[in-house]
């Protein structure tokens, strides 16, 4: 009994589990002992949940969840394909590494104010973006993230922190309204919300206005959130001010759904390649990617604290994301998936580094830092991976990742395709460059004052950035399966084999 | 057998770390058995390879991606297999000593760098598949960074690492774009393939940056002009790094390559005269900055550079001689080169000098060192019978025999002349001349310091003397390898009087006037301010400048503050888009046929509205906004009531008026008076802006009303509503079973918002929870009446949630209504009246209404294996049968939710008014 | 009657818009719950409006006559409630920032923007 149920609603528990815990937690916030335990064992057990949906999959045949019992497209169903149960195992991860770290990093005054709650509703709302197959019930897990984002980003409710928020607020409401402007349109156009149902209507469909401006607002809402040229000013505005463990979770996963949304809006219910509706997509795409990529790698260099630095590195990396889809080809969106799996484990890891960092320099500017290399070897080798990594060194994942969207670049059919392969080998250039910065000034150097060593770094922090390290080796070393995964994945995807549609009820 | 070699080698160099610290002071000798053993392997490994056999391996990696792991050792590759264990043997020894007075963390770090190097090393020379060869190429890259930085607190070595590192590692990003594209042209990344289908490639419509990635790569790597400038500067490295990355093994990875890659450049037209171009460059910047410099080790890094252009030369020549000439330079170059950067090591532990000028006479202290430093010297300036007299020979034999004209030879005749002063200055200056220049040495020699240059410098000798087995087993399959097919070659002292001969007579001559008249040609030359000033490093430090300040003025356009400017950008952004998505899709606006019937009535509320909204705009007080905003909102909720929707119009309003109420306390708070914060022109752009999207807006509108609705997913729910949900108000029963799990996700973002409220508005400590909040004064009436508005508002809440599913209602309004029930008691009595009358506390309230809708949906779970599939059951009240099932729980929950949220935050701004 | 619907949709689209450009943080504000309001109406007209009845299944009846569609009131009514929940976060938001940094100009609060800026820092202290 019990085991059919949990069976049943595999599909579920990943959203269910942490949803579930975030009310708990709230419920007994006055015991925070207890409320960091039943964090901890959502985090795990999310976790789990989200490996054992993965194991259970045979390709091609996603887990269905149908809520109420209404098959699509009437009611709101999660279809769980390999794609969104390794992105859920993938934020897992992440989720585990930051509630690991969180031990060391968030205090009795931030648990107060409500870490635990807040952190395990952002779970439950990105899983449930990369499960749902239903694009309404995919805003609705867009404005959970945004509520939660808020509330995790004022925890300490310092000044710097309330103008980040309100900036952050501001900006990703009107990109929701952006987004809930464009799911309007589709569904006045095509009178449904499914996803699989909506690509089903809208195949073949004549170009029409109303279709057109949904899809490029939906785009804009997503890019926004995504922190994509020219409307990513609110990373850059925000995200340095939060607490070090929630930047490193919203770099690791939000911008990432918002690039998942676009890919499932854009590859499966516009098929990119296909509908004229969307005929000059890639062409905007590769604009954004290209533009972004440039802007905020660049502007990076100019950083003289690690927070602000990363921070800019998350838009360069999104970019990357988003060239694939501009390539359009299946090698483009093969090349997408793996990197967006790799740049969730290496963007929260490096943030949980910058938060190592301050521990041991007491601050975040580089010009203050220094000494790590002397005092933390360990460290310093964690670092040294994660930094290497993002800067597409081999035989790390990222190199693996670049790797893939260039080869797919240089395959492309579109004439700007290999420049965008330019600009990604630019940036890779500068990426490293700005990490060679960090390096020297923040671990090479002694710092000015030879007397002050560095403090002593927690083991959780350790633990929980050598979690993500290891992560990032065993990628790179293990290649083959996640390439696979992808270009199958990514198959399916252009197959538009997503939900089978469930016809009428099942009572 | 190959791959257990490397894995040797790797498993080896990690386990120096540890083994480094044990062994202590004579970690040299213990660890240089690793490199000793690779190499004792390696000649094993030589006579299958001397049998014109290559022996590879290979085995599955990413198939996906097309690549493989394979490894292949030919005699090219035993060549390079050969000198970097056996040097990397003795540099091991020599660092041991070197290194005798650092701290044993330092001494573990150099060791597993330099062990970690020569693995790699190893390993991009044995790969055949060319991104595993990247893997490595990459590896070296950043290993050479580490040991160049290896005294981290110098300012100059993090300075002149952080180049090496961006010079190399960015040509090695255009290497890897060039394999990319072999990759994607041939469809393999098997170097031998490549090669062998060398006219394809040439055909390839890529072949221009092919070419230029694979070049630029090996430049970077191999120090050529104008990349050439990092390597000087590499000489912060400890000096046994230098001796053997930065002139016996690494810095020919490049002239590696290209070696190998000949076939294929000599396909494309003018492949080979950039190459000739390049390193006579090279040879002359180096020979030139030879002459200028001050320093023993840089005086042997500009021979250096100079040494790479002529074997960069030899790589572009055509012939078979060009083959046997780069193999046996390349031998002969690391075996004196490496000496002479152990000799110059010495010097600089005895004495602490560096500047040549200073050294003089150390022969006497040095006696070793100096014998040493003689023989290589002797074989630097090719006289014999030193190995580096046949090379010289061979090469210019190789640009003789090459269709090529007189400029090379030219050059090369003036650098390899400057090369032979060099190798005088380097030794008889500063060992044999100028006695007592120095007066006393901090100690003598040591085994470990004097064994690694001796060896190497009899081993110049004696290869040439019995130059058998080397030319046998070692050369002649090199040169085979990348000649492509048995090449015959003799390696001999003398063959009589020839112009070859001749040629290196003359260089003699004109190194050793160079050497004479060192001292005026170094004054002229360093004085030289035009040299100076056209030195590649300025260019260098001014890109890196310009680079600085474009990222300065980037990063303050992305990031400058103003949220005015973000938000205008972003909804330009999203208008371009939109223009741009309506376009490029080419279509056109549908017109409605015919408009439905006007309804007076309902066009002057609506106008109502929009003029509502304008007002707002216009308004210069806060309040007079905020009116003007709710009386849109209130004119919105008439519209959904004139058009069928009593639900919509019903939560519009209680959501408008419990707005009011919590931004009237907000605008008790702050300043209403509020003047426009914009510019006239920026007024005037905004509103310009705002009409343009409004305009696109209204065009998008219209043309979908245009269009027919398909609506067979609201005719199903119409069908089934009352049949299989049981509920008379469908759009109730879309948000409670339909589309329940919307609702159940909306329901969470309301409850988390009370977290919010609570962190941003509650109470900061203890105390300031303790203390309580004076309540405001209330008019009379409404202090009167309020407990009357209480009750009738509690229970109106209540029936609107009971009736929800079959008539006008449901949870929300219900939770909304039952808020304003307490917004009234707050208002008029105060915030701890309306928490008296609660008891809760309002996150209870929020979070135990989401749990309840989160349980609410299991039963079906249980049941139906659907969660939120909900359960119905008839019972008898009063003989009458009720039908009630989960949904009301759910309802319930969403009540709750609602209601302590609203609270939550009605409360925390009531209290923050009252501080 | 559907054009006019479109222009007050479209104009308080664009007042909302306007309202929110302001360097004013409430009027900001009230833009974005005027923008919230707007979007309702754009939904709304996703049923064409086609008739003034209730969605309500008549006595008697078991199945859904003539009425208006219900499914743009059942996300306009999610949206409502979301949209609500937004703003008042944002005015809490507002109001700490009053608090904190005594003006309501976007323009003039720029601690955020100062923070990590070494040079700013300096002149902190």
């Amino acid at each position: 009994m019990t085991v059919d149920v949990i069976v049943a609603g595999r599909a579920l528990w990943p959203v269910a589990i942490p949803l579930a815990g975030a009310a708990l937690s709230m419920l007994v916030r006055r015991r925070q002992l207890l409320q960091r335990t039943v964090m901890e064992a959502a985090v795990v057990l999310m976790f789990f949940s989200a490996v054992s949906l993965l194991a259970s999959l045979d390709p091609g045949q996603p887990a269905i969840m149908k809520f109420g019992g209404w098959g699509a497209p009437f009611g709101v169903t999660f279809v769980a394909d390999q794609l969104s149960a390794a992105l859920c195992t993938v934020a897992g991860m992440v989720a585990l590494a930051v509630a690991v770290f969180a031990r060391a990093d968030i205090r009795a005054r931030r648990r107060r104010a409500g870490f635990d709650p807040l952190f395990l509703a952002m779970l439950a709302a990105v899983n449930g973006a990369f499960l749902t197959g239903d694009i309404f019930n995919l805003y609705v897990w867009f404005e959970l993230m945004l509520v939660t984002a808020i509330g995790l980003m004022t925890l300490d409710r310092r000044r710097a922190q309330i103008d980040g928020a309100l900036r952050y607020a501001a900006m990703s409401m009107l990109g929701a309204t952006f987004i809930l402007i464009g799911i309007a349109l589709l569904y006045g156009e095509a009178g449904t919300l499914d996803m699989a149902d909506l690509s089903r209507t809208l195949a073949g469909h004549p170009p029409s206005v109303a279709l057109s401006a949904s899809a490029y607002l939906l785009l804009a809402g997503f890019a926004l959130k995504a922190g994509l040229f020219p409307l990513f000013f609110w990373l850059p505005a925000s995200y340095h001010t939060a607490p070090i463990s929630v930047t490193a979770a919203l770099a690791g996963l939000l911008t990432k759904v918002a690039f998942y949304a676009c890919l499932r809006v854009f590859v499966v219910i516009f098929d990119l390649t296909g509908l004229p509706v969307v005929a000059g997509l890639p062409r905007l795409l590769a604009l954004i990617a290209g533009a972004t990529m440039l802007v905020s790698v660049i502007a990076a260099i100019a950083q003289a604290d690690v927070r602000r630095l990363l921070a800019y590195h998350v838009m360069g990396q999104v970019a990357y994301l988003m060239m694939g889809l501009a390539i359009a080809t299946i090698y483009g969106v093969a090349a997408s998936i793996f990197y967006t799996m790799h740049t969730m484990l290496v963007q929260a890891g490096l943030f949980l580094c910058a938060g190592a960092m301050a521990r041991a320099n007491r601050g975040y500017n580089l010009a203050a830092a220094g000494g790590l290399m002397r005092d933390q070897p360990f460290f310093t080798a964690l670092f040294a991976i994660l930094a290497l990594s993002i800067s597409g060194v081999p035989p790390l994942s990222g190199f693996w990742a670049k790797f893939l969207v260039i080869d797919a670049a240089l395959r492309g059919e579109g004439p700007w395709d290999a420049w965008l392969a330019v600009i990604a080998l630019v940036t890779g250039i500068l990426t490293l460059y700005s990490m060679s910065i960090v390096w020297t000034r923040g671990f090479w150097r002694t710092p000015d004052d030879e007397r002050r060593s560095t403090r002593r770094i927690p083991g959780a922090m350790l633990l929980a950035i050598a979690l993500l390290a290891a992560s990032t080796i065993g990628i790179g070393l293990a290649v083959e399966p996640m390439a696979r995964f992808s270009r199958e994945s990514a198959n399916q995807l252009q197959a538009r084999a997503v939900t089978p549609i469930v016809e009428g009820v099942t009572r | 057998m190959i791959s257990t070699l490397l894995a040797i080698s790797l498993a080896g160099s990690i386990a120096a770390w540890p083994l480094s610290k044990l062994f202590g002071r004579h970690a040299g000798w213990g660890l240089a058995s690793l490199p000793a053993g690779l190499f004792a392997g390696f000649v094993g490994l030589a006579t299958t390879i001397e049998a014109g056999g290559r022996i590879s391996d290979r085995s599955a990696w990413a198939p996906t991606l097309g690549i493989e792991w394979s490894l292949r050792l030919d005699g090219f590759a035993l060549l390079f297999c050969l000198l970097v264990t056996g040097i990397g043997t003795l540099v091991v020894i020599y660092a041991g000593a070197y290194l005798a007075g650092d701290s044993l963390r330092n001494r573990a770090r150099f060791f597993t760098l330099i062990l970690l190097f020569m693995t790699s090393m190893l390993g991009a020379v044995l790969a055949d598949d060319m991104i595993v060869m990247f893997v490595f190429w990459e590896a070296t890259s950043i290993l050479s960074f580490l040991l160049i930085g290896f005294d981290a607190d110098s300012a100059s070595a993090r300075r002149s690492a952080l180049m090496s590192l961006r010079v190399t590692a960015g040509g090695g990003l255009a290497l890897l774009a060039a394999i990319i594209m072999i990759g994607s042209t041939l469809g393999t990344y098997s170097m031998t393939e490549t090669i062998a289908r060398a006219p394809e490639i040439a055909q390839s419509r890529w072949i221009q940056p092919i070419l230029a990635g694979l070049m630029i790569g090996a430049f970077t790597k191999s120090a050529q002009f104008p990349f050439h400038f990092w390597l000087p500067n590499a000489m912060q490295a400890p000096t046994p790094a230098s001796a053997y990355l930065h002139s016996a093994t690494m810095v020919k990875l490049g002239v590696y390559l290209l070696a190998r890659f000949e076939p294929v450049i000599g396909q494309v037209p003018g492949g080979r005269d950039v190459l000739i171009a390049v390193a006579l460059a090279t040879m002359l910047t180096g020979a030139v900055q030879a002459l200028r410099a001050e320093n023993f080790k840089s005086v042997l890094a500009y021979s250096t550079v100079a040494s790479l252009g002529i074997l960069m030369m030899l790589v572009a020549l055509d012939g078979p001689v060009a083959g046997v000439a780069t193999v046996g330079f390349i031998l002969a170059h690391a075996l004196y080169k490496a000496t002479l950067f152990f000799c110059a090591g010495n010097v600089l532990h005895a004495t602490g000098l560096s500047k040549l000028r200073l050294m003089g006479g150390l022969g006497r202290f040095l006696p070793v060192t100096a014998a040493a430093a003689a023989l290589a010297s002797l074989s630097m300036a090719g006289l014999p019978p030193f190995l580096g007299f046949i090379s010289k020979e061979f090469l210019f034999e190789a640009q003789i025999q090459s269709s090529w004209n007189a400029v090379p030879v030219a050059v090369a005749v003036i650098v390899n002349a400057v090369i032979v002063g060099v190798a005088g200055v380097v030794t008889l200056r500063p060992f044999f001349m100028g006695r007592g220049k120095v007066r006393e040495v901090k100690h003598r020699e040591v085994p470990g310091l004097v064994a690694a240059p001796l060896i190497l410098a009899l081993l110049g000798l004696v290869i040439s003397l019995d130059s058998d087995w080397i030319s046998r087993s070692v050369l002649r399959p090199a040169v085979s390898s990348i000649y492509g097919r048995p090449v015959e070659l003799k390696v001999a002292l003398w063959h009589g009087v020839t112009p070859i001969v001749l040629l290196s007579a003359i260089v003699v001559g004109i190194g050793a006037l160079i050497f004479t008249f060192w001292g005026p040609i170094h004054r002229r030359l360093s004085t030289q301010s035009a040299l100076h000033r056209f030195d590649v490093e300025h260019a260098y430090d001014g890109m890196l400048r310009a680079l600085d300040r474009v990222a300065v003025r980037a990063a303050a356009r992305v990031h400058h503050g103003d949220l005015r400017g973000y938000i205008r950008v972003v909804i330009a952004g999203a208008l371009g888009f939109a223009i741009w998505g309506i376009l490029a899709s080419g279509a056109v606006p549908r017109i409605d046929s015919g408009t439905g019937a006007m309804n007076a009535g309902a066009v002057v509320i609506a106008l109502t509205g929009l003029a509502g909204a304008v007002a707002a705009t216009r308004s210069q007080s806060l309040l007079a906004a905020m009116i003007a905003v709710g009386l849109s909102g209130l004119v919105t909720a008439l519209l959904f009531m004139m058009n069928g929707a009593p639900d919509l119009a019903l939560t519009q309003f209680a959501v408008e008026s419990l707005m009011v109420v919590l931004l009237t306390v907000m605008l008790f708070i702050v300043p209403l008076r509020a003047p426009s914060t914009r510019t006239p022109p920026e007024r005037r752009w905004d509103a310009i802006l705002s009409a343009a999207f409004a305009l696109v807006m209204l065009v998008v509108l219209l043309d979908m009303t245009a269009a027919a609705p398909r609506n067979d997913v609201s005719a199903f729910f119409g069908r089934e509503s009352y049949v299989a949900a049981f509920g008379k108000n469908v759009v109730n029963v879309i948000l409670v079973d339909f589309r329940g799990f919307d609702t159940l996700g909306e329901t969470s973002v309301i409850a988390l918002a009370s977290i919010i409220a609570w962190s941003l508005l509650g109470p900061r400590n203890a105390l300031e929870a303790r203390m309580g909040i004076r309540s405001g004064k209330a008019a009379f009436v409404l202090a009167f009446m309020s407990p009357v508005f209480f009750w009738l508002l509690l229970v109106m809440s209540v029936i609107i949630l009971l009736r929800g599913h079959n008539e006008i209602g449901g949870g929300f309004v219900g939770g909304l209504t039952a808020a304003l029930a307490f917004a009234i008691v707050s208002l008029a009595r105060g915030v701890e009246r309306a928490r008296e009358r609660l008891r809760l506390h309002p996150l209870t309230l929020a979070s135990g209404g989401l749990l309840l809708a989160i349980v609410s949906g299991m039963p079906g779970l249980l049941v139906n294996g659907d969660f939120l599939s909900h359960i119905w059951i008839d019972t008898q009240i009063l003989g009458v049968s009720v039908k009630q099932g989960t949904t009301l729980l759910f309802d319930l929950g969403v009540y709750i939710a609602v209601l302590g949220t609203v609270l939550s935050f009605l409360f925390g701004l009531r209290r923050e008014a009252a501080r | 009657m559907t054009t006019i619907y479109a222009i007050v949709a479209a104009g308080m689209f664009g007042c909302g818009l306007y309202m929110v450009l302001s360097r004013n943080l409430v009027r900001m504000i009230l833009g974005l719950s005027l923008l919230t309001t707007a979007v309702n109406l754009v939904l709304f007209q996703t049923g064409r409006m086609r008739s003034g009845q209730p969605p309500l299944i008549a006595e008697g009846a078991t199945t859904l006559g003539n009425s208006a569609d219900p499914v743009p009131q059942a996300l306009i009514l999610t949206a409502i409630v979301i949209g609500f929940a937004l703003t008042v976060v944002m005015a809490a938001l507002a109001l700490r920032a009053y608090r904190d940094h005594a003006t309501l100009r976007s323009d003039e609060i720029h601690s955020a923007l100062d923070l990590g800026d070494s040079a700013a820092e300096r002149n902190d202290r």
